[in-house]
């Protein structure tokens, strides 16, 4: 008869494949879940810590082949899932796990539409998604996400976010229509950007994605004051680099302690619809030049393609809409969320403990 | 910049009277809270385009208490004080910039 075997005897066997990224083992990790031995076929779910999690396919050969040699195992079944992590540190919107701010230097580098996209990319690889328009003054998603008739509404545990292609989102555009202009003032900016995150009754998000106003002002203050921001992303161009805008906003994100997840080089290059050649109109590779010299992760450039701005403005985001087109926002997604779930797992968490007073002690008053 | 010496690896409230801060490079600040009071840095408590202190640090009397202390954002704490006031906002700098310890202070 075959050797018996048994859970723990698979599970030191699965020890030895580990997480790349983390070079940790996924039995400790917790990525081995629902393991059933039955009779000589084992099967167990792998709990993915991202939605793409480029390293899944390594982690599942490494597993099978690791479970080979066991004597008595014949069959081997894996199944996969994504189990996104809490951010460590998350207290504050409750049922959110990640905030990410999309930021830039100044405006009209692409930022919203950039958001969208990494957005919808996430979305369509299974993860649950927000988004909250932080630009208060100039807000675009409700065009972009196609909903720009949506109306708000209420229930007892806050403002119900607008539903569209699989992601809710929470935009003060939804309160001035047309072209009625938002005209806010500090505590009114304040305000907003509080109640956009907090009084929204968000369900279950895994990544909360805030589009934020350009440059460096109220809506970056409050939020980061008002939440624990797990990161956030740079977009800018080639010429924004030049302008060392951005370098601005990458110093109040590190001022505050908020870390930068990356930079995004956006309208890198022109695709002409014709030829299709590219033209390097702004210059090309200064971003990914900035971001080694600011040692914060490069995570890719984005063509300046017609098609990516055809789809935002009928609101459909580039990933449902043209697949193809969006392969370089998966690529960018991937490596963002990988970033996020790394930082995460070596992250310590910051919390006040309260201990009774010890008497007899001197200070320096 | 997040740097070991202004980043706190444990924040322990010590009662209503102390505070205490481990950074990460080793050090341990020790503040009282009444210290804290003195050195908080809001409008109201220093001008906003002169950086002159507005605060007279003798008013605050010598029995003030920290009620409350809680984590603003990733980069700093905020406290509640005995006094009613709770608009100052500690950046982790200036809490390692302003440990009152032997050490630092000289």
């Amino acid at each position: 008869m075959a050797d018996k075997i048994d859970e723990k005897s698979i599970l030191s066997v699965l020890g030895q494949v580990n997480d790349p990224s983390l070079k940790k083992d996924i039995v400790s990790l917790g990525y081995v879940q629902n393991l059933k031995i039955d009779g000589s076929r084992v099967t167990f779910t792998l709990a993915l810590p991202t939605p793409l999690f480029p390293s899944k396919e390594k982690m599942r050969e490494d597993s099978e082949r690791v479970l080979s040699v066991v004597p008595g195992v014949t069959e081997v079944e894996i199944s996969m899932k994504t189990e996104i992590r809490m951010e460590q540190n998350a207290r504050g919107v409750s049922g959110v796990k990640h905030i990410i701010a999309v930021g830039s230097g100044k405006g009209g580098v692409g930022k919203s539409t950039v958001a969208v996209n990494l957005a919808a990319v996430f979305s369509e690889y299974g993860a649950k998604v927000g988004m909250v328009d932080g630009d208060i003054y100039g807000p675009s998603l409700p065009i972009m996400m196609g909903a720009k008739n949506a109306e708000l509404s209420q229930n007892e545990r806050g403002i119900i976010p607008i539903e569209a292609h699989g992601m809710k989102f929470m935009s003060m555009g939804l309160l001035s229509k047309g072209s009625a202009p938002l005209i806010w003032r500090g505590p009114m900016a304040h305000k907003a950007v509080q109640e956009s995150l907090l009084r929204v009754d968000w369900g279950e998000i895994d990544y909360l994605i805030v589009d934020m106003p350009p440059g460096t002002g109220d809506v970056h203050l409050t939020l980061v004051q008002t939440v624990p921001v797990t990161g956030a992303v740079i977009v800018t161009t080639p010429q924004d680099v030049g302008m060392t805008i951005s370098l601005k906003t990458f110093r109040m994100f590190e001022q505050t302690k908020v870390p930068v997840l990356g930079m995004i080089e956006n309208m890198s290059a022109y695709l002409c619809p014709h030829c299709g050649k590219q033209d390097d109109i702004f210059g090309a590779g200064t971003v990914a030049t900035e971001a080694q010299r600011l040692r914060v992760p490069y995570l890719g450039s984005i063509p300046l393609n017609r098609k990516i701005r055809e789809y935002a403005d009928q609101g459909v985001p580039l990933i449902l809409a043209d697949p193809m087109t969006a392969a370089v926002y998966v690529d960018i997604a991937d490596k963002l969320a990988t970033e996020i779930y790394v930082r995460n797992y070596n992250k310590r968490t910051l919390i006040i403990e309260e201990e009774p007073e010890e008497t007899a002690e001197s200070f320096a008053v | 910049m997040i740097t070991a010496e202004t980043n706190p690896i444990a924040i322990k409230k010590k009662g209503n009277r102390s505070l205490e801060i481990s950074w990460e490079d080793g050090h341990v600040s020790l503040y009282s809270f009444r210290y804290l009071r003195q050195n908080c840095s809001c409008a109201g408590c220093v001008e906003e385009w002169t950086g002159k202190k507005v605060l007279d640090k003798d008013v605050i009397p010598l029995d003030l208490l920290g009620l409350k202390a809680a984590t603003t954002g990733n980069y700093a704490l905020s406290f509640s004080f005995s006094d009613h006031h709770d608009t100052g906002i500690y950046h982790f700098d200036h809490l390692r910039e302003i440990c009152p310890c032997v050490i630092c202070k000289e």
